[in-house]
């Protein structure tokens, strides 16, 4: 009897342990590694935000290739924008930050030009479409 | 058509003048704090959309609720999924006032103390609020600080029973943004 509930409590112990590694310390999601669940050009997934605002792309990893006009280095996030009108915030588009491992790949970038990339969906801000997390797409 | 160009004169330094009174920032910074008995709760927002109009005093801010980040992945789920509801509602707004715009001269260099107030909508619920903050003007930009407290149960956002007393029922929002004029 002492032996079963030995036993159990160990049980008990390794799976506390196990949710606290590998559940309350879960990683951020890997987005990079992700494969896209969306693919489209800029403009496409401007116009379909702009259509619809609450359509469900929000969360989605999605890739789009297009011509960028700019690229804005702050505070050490890079953010590559596309842009597609004219409002009360300035210029509206696509907005995407990357993954801070490729900064110096990015500061090489001569706006215009063509970009492909993938990214986390965040919504549509009535502005602006924004990814987060992005990296170049192969 | 002496007239007609005065016209045109007009209209188009009004538009001039209208323009270079507005200031915007996209990549703004909210962050929000609780802390409560079970865990404390601290997320970041760098990419909040800012627009103040420095002449009527009008100011708008527009959040997109998953650019929140989180230390732990696990939190930031919850913060989704349970508490903000966020596929359902998105985008979190403020529109106000400045309302004691006549006494900050934003084309002056400086720090002006500020009182705002307006409506706040968060997880679809819209509240009244009014808060002060200040302004620091220099030459190519205005920086805006802030900071005040909600409760959760304001905006229609339940803690889950498991949870309740553990976690704390008000949120501490701080808000800093660098705003830009706007150039067309």
């Amino acid at each position: 009897m002492k032996k079963l509930i030995l036993i159990i409590s160990a049980l008990g112990l390794a799976a506390g342990i196990y949710v606290w590694f590998y559940v309350y310390n879960k990683p951020h999601t890997d987005y990079e590694n992700k494969p896209p669940d969306y693919i489209m050009t800029a403009k496409e997934l401007y116009d379909r935000f702009v259509e619809n605002p609450n359509l469900n792309y929000t969360g989605k990893v999605i890739q789009i290739n297009g011509v960028f006009q700019s690229v804005e280095d702050d505070d050490s996030l890079i953010t590559v924008v596309f842009v597609f009108n004219e409002g009360m915030f300035g210029s509206e588009g696509v907005r995407c930050t990357f993954i801070p491992r490729f900064n110096e790949q990015l500061r090489k970038l001569k706006a215009p030009g063509p970009i492909s990339l993938k990214g986390f969906c965040s919504g549509y801000n009535g502005t602006d479409v924004i990814l987060e997390h992005c990296s170049p797409a192969n | 058509m002496k007239k007609t160009v005065l016209i045109f004169f007009a209209i188009f330094f009004s538009a001039v003048s209208s323009q270079a009174q507005k200031y915007i920032t996209k990549s703004g910074k909210i962050s929000f704090f609780s802390d409560g008995p079970l865990e404390k709760i601290e997320a970041k927002n760098n990419k909040v959309n800012a627009a103040i109009d420095a002449k009527s005093g009008l100011i708008v801010f527009k959040v997109l609720m998953k650019s929140f980040v989180f230390e732990k992945a696990l939190m930031q789920e919850h913060f989704n999924e349970n508490y903000v509801e966020s596929d359902k509602y998105p985008l979190s707004t403020f529109k106000g006032k400045i309302t004691n715009i006549k006494d900050i001269d934003f084309t002056k260099e400086g720090t002006y103390d500020a009182t705002v107030e307006g409506d706040l909508t968060i997880h679809g619920k819209t509240n009244r609020i009014k808060t002060n903050g200040k302004f620091i003007v220099s030459s190519n930009s205005i920086n805006g600080k802030s900071s005040f407290t909600i409760k959760l149960a304001d905006y229609n956002i339940e803690i889950p029973k498991i949870v309740t007393g553990k976690i704390a029922e008000e949120i501490l929002i701080s808000v800093d943004v660098d705003l830009k004029p706007l150039k067309r």
